[in-house]
């Protein structure tokens, strides 16, 4: 069984963002780690490879310090490594660009199930859907049970108040809720094997892709959201501040 | 007038002995040999340096038993029959010097005051404390010690030769009519029993005891490596080869090299011959499970068993592979040296430890808090076995409790186990007027805040009062700010030794990179990590701890108590300030130079009572059994204080917890606050 594991580089969740003088994100001083929900989706591949046998490779697009991210993968115990790194995408935030150069890397590795997490932390882009609509197969979203049986597979998935068991046939791709596992942590001797392992970096031009694929979104500019002020404190005696409190939910906050 | 006895009075065919020393003596050397061949299966671990130091090791604990009267009942008890085995054995040696060589010495003063007198007050002694032993095992039934067949045996075994000793003393006394009998009062005092016999009488039971005080004691060598009577060998060894490193340091690995296959221990073939060696130093007696915060609280480890086990595994799973090595070259040899059969091993022979011998929560258990080894009269290293098997479940297995991976990734991302932004570690400082080494890069000290003294809301009150502190001292120092990380102390003692020594890599060259020589650290587990740890990397400062630094500023007058304390404070050792880095005196100088008055709790110094907190333990959920803090805060409340004084942010934050939970008007204070109010 081929199993391909969609995965993202991004900040970490306690990272300080800062806007670079050139008025973009500034990543120079931010711890970057794998997508969380997408390490789940890597402990699914590796429990079902334990079962079924079969390979395990990770897929990502990003920037060229995203093999980090995918040097980690292989350290939890992927067989093998694809980074598409291309100066015409920003994988960041460009869902329509990322999703063709994964959709594309991954039909060339011709997997049978294709996992990623639910949603990337980040920018809250959900890349699953995407990738399944342009290659015209199944998709299962914020699953916390998958069960394979031949060529069908059933997943559980998450839904308001409830969950919802979906029988797919394969290939088919399924992303992680937090609650489908619990990743592992690399051992020594993963993360030394790690290095060995093979990681492939491909360009745009390498997938037989050309710049169509991008430019559909334009980021015009970033700004922090304002900074939180501190809370305030009414004094006096109990019914004069909760007077004084209503007259200025009503009259400053205009909330009530 | 020839004062002295008659050597062999009424024995005949004493040259018996000579066959029977040697066969007991062979069976003795076969006994050692084969412990000797299971401590040969571990690996190797350089003890052979520093011979003197080690030397007077040996005879300074042995001589003095200190370390053995700690406790003082089975101290006495065991000083007692120490010495009167020795003083009873150095006069066989006079005896067997004349007889067997010529040398005469056992005649006059020596005669009367060594072998008749000496002997007789020293044997006697050594009837006490068989005495008491007998009545702690059997009549008491003392918490921790559990009596096995050999316990029994040796006791009674040792009580007969004595009595039979002063039996035949008392026997020859009354037959010979011997003039010097005053001097061997309790010899003659037994003797006075035999006085209505028939010389007849006397002379067959005197032959006939002979020979079973000669067996009994022949078979007391034999016996030796059998039994737990090895101590007697074995102790010596063990404590000469006991480790000299610091106390905080663990063994070094080389996390570099791109070679190694296995990292921890998985298998008893893993330990080192001194692990191995530790197993039969064990006599039993239980002080470290007395003393250990596990143990007491309910949890599934003893350090008692934890070495018992370890024994029993030895000896079986030993015998094992040596029998299958010894087959193998047999076979080579008749197969003219084909090694091919060699990696053939039984499925007894690849067991494990951890699921096997051990079970995996009796690994996560311990605190690291070092009471068992610092009460084990003979050196064992209990600690360093149980995070050499976690380094194996973390590195290798990749098995540990749940809570120890967030605390990992956490230090991994952000430098610190509770995971807070790193770029925020420095923010403290801003309010407080300290600068960084980058800011200020001739400052004399560095202070090193640790992660709960940069980010956690109790422990940054400590930081503002020891920055008080210093800055009224005036003296010159500065912070690394967002460049500082985690010491890797807890990741080290969790077993992850990757993630410690990326930590401390990172530390220390940023460190040198400031050209940083003197370190003042808020924690206790920061003080250890970076004064005993780093050293193995490379980084070598000088690193003391707030303690240290206070009393001294006290005693130089560079701080002065204007207003004296009024309240009682019971100071708290923290494992990692006292019994890993012997700092209990300094402390207590501080509180008491503010004025308080000091009590102390039931266990202080180096038999304090852990926090729970200690070994990684910090982000681990205890589930099982009592909880130690709560333990050790009822002990603070029952010494009747109004301030528990705790010098680990660790500590204080276990206490402050404590104290919640048991709603009771204590407070717990750093040293520092403590300090700070009375200036």
């Amino acid at each position: 069984m081929n199993i391909v594991v969609l995965v993202k580089q991004v900040f970490d969740t306690e990272a300080k963002i800062v806007i670079g003088a050139d008025g973009k994100i500034d990543d120079s001083n931010v711890t970057l780690i794998m997508n969380p929900y997408d390490e789940n989706a890597m402990e699914e591949a590796l429990l079902l490879k334990e079962k079924f046998g079969g390979e395990v490779i990770a897929v990502s697009v990003g920037a060229a310090k995203a093999q980090e991210t995918l040097r980690t993968a292989l350290a939890m115990g992927a067989d093998r490594a694809v980074l598409v790194s291309d100066s015409a995408i920003q994988p960041a935030s460009d869902d329509f660009a990322a999703a063709q150069a994964l959709a594309k890397a991954v039909s060339e590795l011709k997997p049978d199930i294709i996992l990623t997490g639910r949603v990337a932390i980040d920018y809250g882009s959900k890349i699953a859907g995407r990738v399944a609509e342009i290659l015209g197969i199944p998709h299962v979203n914020t699953i916390t049970k998958l069960e394979v049986e031949g060529d069908n597979a059933v997943a559980t998935r998450e839904i308001d108040g409830g969950s919802e068991v979906i029988e797919v046939p394969l290939p088919a791709v399924f992303s992680a809720q937090k609650s489908l596992n619990n990743p592992r942590y690399p051992t020594v001797a993963g993360i030394m094997k790690a290095k060995k392992k093979e990681l492939k970096t491909l360009t745009l031009a390498d997938l037989g892709l050309d710049a169509t694929v991008t430019g559909k979104m334009q980021i015009v500019g970033y700004s922090l959201p304002a900074g939180r002020k501190g809370g305030r404190v009414i004094p006096g005696e109990p019914a004069q501040a909760a007077a004084e409190l209503a007259r200025l939910l009503r009259a400053e906050a205009k909330i009530i | 007038m020839n004062v002295t006895r008659e050597l062999y009075w009424n024995i005949q065919g004493e040259w018996l002995i000579y066959p029977l020393f040697l066969l007991s003596l062979a069976i003795f050397g076969y006994g050692v040999y084969k412990r000797y061949s299971l401590w040969r299966l571990g690996q190797p671990a350089n003890r052979n340096d520093r011979m003197w130091a080690r030397l007077k090791s040996v005879f300074d604990y042995i001589l003095t038993h200190r370390k053995i009267l700690r406790e003082r009942q089975p101290g006495v008890m065991h000083l007692l029959i120490f010495w009167g085995m020795v003083f009873l054995f150095l006069g066989t040696v006079v005896v067997g010097l004349k007889a067997d060589m010529g040398i005469d010495i056992m005649y006059g003063g020596f005669y009367l005051y060594f072998e008749s007198l000496a002997l007789n007050l020293f044997g006697l002694g050594a009837l006490v404390g068989l005495g008491i032993a007998l009545y702690r095992r059997y009549l008491r039934k003392t918490d921790g010690l559990d009596n096995q067949f050999d316990d029994g045996v040796i006791l009674i075994l040792l009580t007969v030769i004595i009595i039979t000793g002063f039996v035949l003393q008392g026997i020859r006394i009354v037959a010979t009519h011997d003039q010097w009998a005053a001097w061997s009062p309790l010899g003659n005092l037994i003797g006075q029993l035999f006085a209505g016999m028939s010389p007849a009488g006397l002379s067959i039971t005197h032959r006939i005891l002979w020979w079973f005080h000669l067996a009994l004691a022949f078979g007391f060598i034999a016996y030796l490596p059998y039994s737990k009577l090895f101590h007697i060998a074995l102790s010596p060894v063990n404590i000469y080869f006991r480790s000299l490193a610091p106390k905080g340091s663990l063994s070094y690995i080389n996390m570099e090299d791109e070679d190694a296959e296995t990292f921890g221990v998985a298998k008893l073939e893993e330990f080192t011959w001194k692990d191995l060696m530790d197993a039969d130093a064990c006599i039993r007696c239980g002080r470290c499970q007395n003393n250990c915060p596990a143990y007491l609280s309910g949890k599934p480890l003893s350090p008692k068993q934890l070495i018992q086990d370890l024994k029993k595994h030895m000896t079986e799973k030993g015998e094992i592979i040596l029998a299958e090595r010894q087959t193998v070259i047999q076979k080579g040899l008749q197969h003219g040296g084909s090694h091919g059969e060699a990696a053939a091993g039984s499925e007894a022979a690849d067991a494990g430890l951890v699921g096997q011998v051990y079970q995996e929560d009796t690994l996560w258990a311990c605190t690291t808090c070092r009471s068992c080894m610092e009460q084990c009269p003979v050196f064992i290293e209990h600690v360093p076995k149980l995070v050499d098997m976690r380094r194996n479940q973390v590195l290798m297995e990749s098995n540990f409790p749940s809570e120890a991976q967030i605390a990992f990734r956490n230090m991994e991302n952000n430098g610190n186990p509770w995971g807070i932004g790193w770029q925020t570690r420095g923010d403290w400082a801003q309010e407080l007027g300290v600068k960084t080494f980058e800011e200020e890069p001739d400052a004399e000290y560095l202070y090193w805040p640790g992660c709960s003294g940069a980010f956690d809301a109790r422990n940054k009150k400590v930081t503002a009062a020891l920055v008080k502190l210093m800055q009224a001292a005036g003296l010159k120092f500065a912070i690394l700010g967002n460049d500082e990380k985690c010491c890797g102390d807890s990741a080290r003692r969790l077993g992850n030794e990757y993630l410690y020594y990326s930590l401390a890599q990172e530390n220390i060259e940023t460190m040198k990179g400031y050209g940083v020589k003197k370190i003042i650290t808020q924690c206790p587990h920061c003080l250890n990590t970076l004064k005993n740890d780093y050293p193995q990397l490379g980084g070598d400062f000088e690193v003391i701890h707030h303690t240290e630094l206070l009393a001294n500023l006290l005693q130089e007058g560079k701080l002065r108590p204007t207003r004296p304390l009024q309240a009682t404070v019971t100071y708290h050792d923290s494992c990692y300030l006292g019994r890993y880095n012997d700092i209990f005196a300094q402390p207590r100088e501080v509180l008491q130079t503010a004025g308080a008055k000091l009590v102390e709790m039931e266990r202080h110094h180096e038999k304090s009572f852990c926090c729970g907190a200690g070994g990684g333990r910090m982000w681990l959920e205890e589930k099982t059994g009592q909880r130690i803090n709560e333990m050790r805060t009822e002990q603070a409340i029952a010494c009747a204080a109004d301030v528990v004084g705790t010098a680990c942010p660790f500590c204080l934050t276990m206490l402050s917890d404590g104290i919640k939970v048991k709603e009771v008007d204590l407070k717990a204070l750093d040293l520092a606050e403590i300090l700070a109010q009375s200036i």
